[in-house]
């Protein structure tokens, strides 16, 4: 998900634009097959590998996966369950058994309230695009400070940079802790300084983010060394 | 349609009171990504009609009644603003509009992939700001570049483009007077790659053999309304990787 | 249409306003860009199109010919309205007119309403007959904050623009519409605590009520209101007051710029 290769022009395609055949290559995200012809199926960037002919999106709404580490935001709270925005098609259940303290039948309200802001994985999602979340895992919590932004989540790779180069040096800079969820919600915190730093790179991503200026302005903006590895 | 098959709608050499000829589109603008808010939007202008379209989602089908288990639904509203025809339009539930936003939203069902988001809603909301003949067309045409700039899957975009007949004579986009005036009208949506129609209406009198030279010219013109979306979609990202 | 608030986000509001801070950057009473165009709706007899920061409106004024209402044999009309439609902001539900459109236009309304800024008897044709009804109406294509001033904005800017249709009606030359001063609104929300200038999204967000002051040419108040949820003291009033006068000469001085062309 992360862009062109060193030097390669990538082609911009949109929806049912032709993209090869269906013939030798499998379908990747974003494409479709229509026969013999492979058509891309959304505007972003044509990416092919040995066998598979995918399209990266210009944009995209977040869809959740098993494994992800989101930001979510209690919506409502029943008596054994919360649920919670994870800026997905639907809300994330957080069931009782799930969450990272002992919790009596009819005192989930105790724990966390609507408004409260987690930090949680997604443990499964069902046939029915049901999502459930656990915060059973090393890490996972409430978040009681901090601040919170969020970015397109086609961006969280090229925000984070290869191996999160990017992440790491902008927490050095900003001596903040940062932390991305997969739907593209970030958490940072630090003194108020750092803080600002950060919400400037974060309003950087938002601009440019889809331009392949966006690494060079990034690194000149936290003093990482452009080229990476 | 009016009937009025006496108002002379072209002059003796064969062009039309605005001096197109009878195969000839009006100018057409297209831009993509200008409503912040939105998952996606566009804005249209036609001739003098200005459509914009927005789209949110996907995200859950609410109320209830409208889910379905095994796909999205696209839920279109195509609303026209009081100030976008020369008599006001009071606010408020228009039948005119209930129907378009209706057979616009089956349209957009059949191009977008609504398999992939079961129990999903797509909200797409088509406003007209200023209105001079054709403005469900220059609607679905700025609700599939801002389905596009949404980054929802599609198998095609749609076109959106109307023909029709005056003084006995098939023209291509009816402008106004043409539409108030003249004897037919038929708007289409054509999925530009594939040759489908996916949106069809017709009022008015045609023969079959004039029924298929506006199709003719319906589909010529989608040729050219088709180059002008992918060069808006492509115009905003070129340049990135 | 109640919306989700994070914890963290009133949190760092009121942090951001014990620093004296805003949260994109902004001092206490600055406002964000705005742009403004007239005559840009082709069937507007006046239009007006305002880019507030991310938020966008358009305003449209339409004439009509009626007959006046008896109790006003002498009178025309001015109505102002404001459509809050889904394509505004994933909080806006599809339905009948919210509380919340009718408010804003309302609020509208008795700005321009109050400033007399448009002589009623001079909408008049023939008395107890004919005469003219004007009907602004306010389109929100973009909520990203402050949907009052960019409306309020939109609609005077219309207004000062407007060509009466008069050939349209038979009545003789079309003529600009005499539109005798320019009121102008300025709103405050109260944000971590304090009133700000020009709340932002986020700011609506994690704020508290807002405060929106409408001022004539010569400073004084046409119309007020105070919306949300919570209070204020008379000398928070007065100090925003205080910041309206300032800013909204300002904002007139955008409108008079549009009228000279």
């Amino acid at each position: 998900m992360n862009g062109a290769a060193e030097g390669a022009e990538q082609r911009l395609v949109t929806p049912g634009e032709v993209i090869g055949t269906s013939l030798d290559k499998r379908a990747g995200i974003g494409t479709l097959s229509q026969g013999e012809r492979m058509i891309a199926t959304r505007l972003g960037w044509v990416r092919e590998n040995n066998d598979t002919i995918s399209v990266d999106p210009i944009n995209s709404r977040y869809t959740p996966r098993s494994g992800d580490l989101v930001i979510g935001v209690i919506e409502a709270v029943r008596n054994n369950l919360w649920f919670a925005d994870v800026l997905g098609p639907f809300n994330g259940l957080l069931p009782m058994s799930l969450a990272p303290w002992k919790v009596e039948f009819g005192a989930a309200r105790q724990f966390m309230d609507v408004g409260d802001v987690i930090l949680a994985r997604v443990q499964e999602v069902d046939e029915s695009h049901s999502v459930v979340l656990t915060m059973k895992g090393v890490g996972l919590r409430k978040l009681k400070q901090g601040i919170m932004s969020s970015i397109p989540m086609n961006l969280v790779s090229k925000f984070k940079g290869e191996n999160d180069s990017n992440l790491r040096t902008l927490s050095l800079a900003s001596d903040c802790r940062i932390i991305i969820g997969e739907n593209g919600r970030i958490w940072v915190d630090g003194d108020a300084t750092g803080i600002t730093m950060v919400r400037k790179v974060i309003e950087l991503v938002k601009s440019e983010g889809h331009k392949n200026t966006f690494q060079q302005s990034l690194s000149e903006m936290i003093g990482n060394t452009p080229g990476g590895d | 349609m009016g009937g009025y098959g006496d108002v002379k709608l072209l002059n003796d050499d064969g062009t039309r009171l605005d001096g197109r000829a009878i195969d000839e589109m009006r100018p057409l603008t297209a831009e993509v990504g200008i409503l912040p808010a939105a998952d996606g939007s566009a804005i249209v202008t036609h001739g003098l009609n200005v459509a914009i379209a927005a789209v949110y989602g996907p995200v859950e089908a609410h109320p209830r009644k409208i889910q379905r288990q095994d796909r999205a639904v696209v839920d279109v509203r195509y609303n026209m603003a009081p100030f976008s025809t020369s008599d006001r339009i009071r606010p408020g539930y228009n039948r005119r509009s209930r129907e378009i936003s209706k057979v616009t939203a089956e349209a957009l069902e059949s191009v977008v992939l609504v398999e992939r988001f079961p129990r999903a809603k797509i909200s797409v909301e088509i406003e007209i700001l200023a209105a001079e003949a054709g403005t469900r067309c220059a609607g679905i045409t700025a609700a599939s570049l801002a389905l596009a700039d949404a980054g929802i899957p599609m198998r095609d975009l749609m076109v959106g483009i109307a023909s029709g007949k005056v003084n006995d004579i098939v023209v291509l986009d009816l402008d106004k007077a043409e539409d108030n005036y003249g004897q037919a009208d038929l708007p289409v949506g054509i999925l530009p790659t594939t040759g489908e129609i996916a949106f069809l209406q017709m009022d008015g009198d045609l023969s079959p053999e004039e029924y298929n030279t506006c199709m003719e010219y319906n589909f010529k013109a989608a040729k050219e309304i088709h180059q002008i979306m992918i060069d808006a979609l492509k115009a905003k990202y070129n340049g990135g990787a | 249409m109640v919306e989700l608030v994070p914890s963290l986000l009133r949190q760092e509001l009121a942090s951001l306003a014990e620093a004296d801070q805003r949260i994109d950057g902004r001092s206490r009473w600055q406002s964000r860009d705005v742009t403004l165009e007239v005559d840009c709706l082709y069937n507007g007899d006046g239009s007006a199109k305002v880019v507030w920061g991310d938020t966008i409106v358009y305003a449209g004024v339409k004439f009509e010919v009626r007959t006046p209402w008896p109790d006003k044999p002498n009178e025309g009309s001015l109505m102002c309205g404001a459509e809050l439609r889904p394509i505004a902001g994933r909080k806006y539900e599809p339905g009948p007119p919210s509380p919340e459109s009718i408010e804003l236009g309302r609020v509208v309304d008795r700005g321009i309403r109050e400033s007399g800024c448009i002589d009623l008897e001079a909408l008049c044709i023939i008395p107890g007959e004919k005469v003219y009804g004007v009907m602004i109406d306010i389109h929100i294509l973009s909520d990203c904050g402050n949907i009052f001033d960019a409306s309020a904005l939109a609609a005077i800017a219309a207004l000062r623009t407007t060509i009466v249709p008069a050939s349209n009606f038979d009545i003789g030359d079309d003529h600009p519409l005499q539109v005798s001063k320019a009121p102008i609104m300025c709103s405050f929300t109260r944000v971590g605590g304090r009133y700000v200038l020009d709340a932002n999204e986020e700011e609506e967000l994690g704020g508290d009520e807002r405060i929106h002051i409408t001022l004539g040419d010569d400073g004084h108040l046409h119309s007020l209101q105070k919306g949300l949820k919570g209070v204020f003291t008379p000398a928070e009033f007065t100090e925003i007051l205080d910041v309206a006068q300032q800013r909204c000469k300002e904002l007139r001085d955008m409108v008079s710029a549009k009228e000279a062309n």
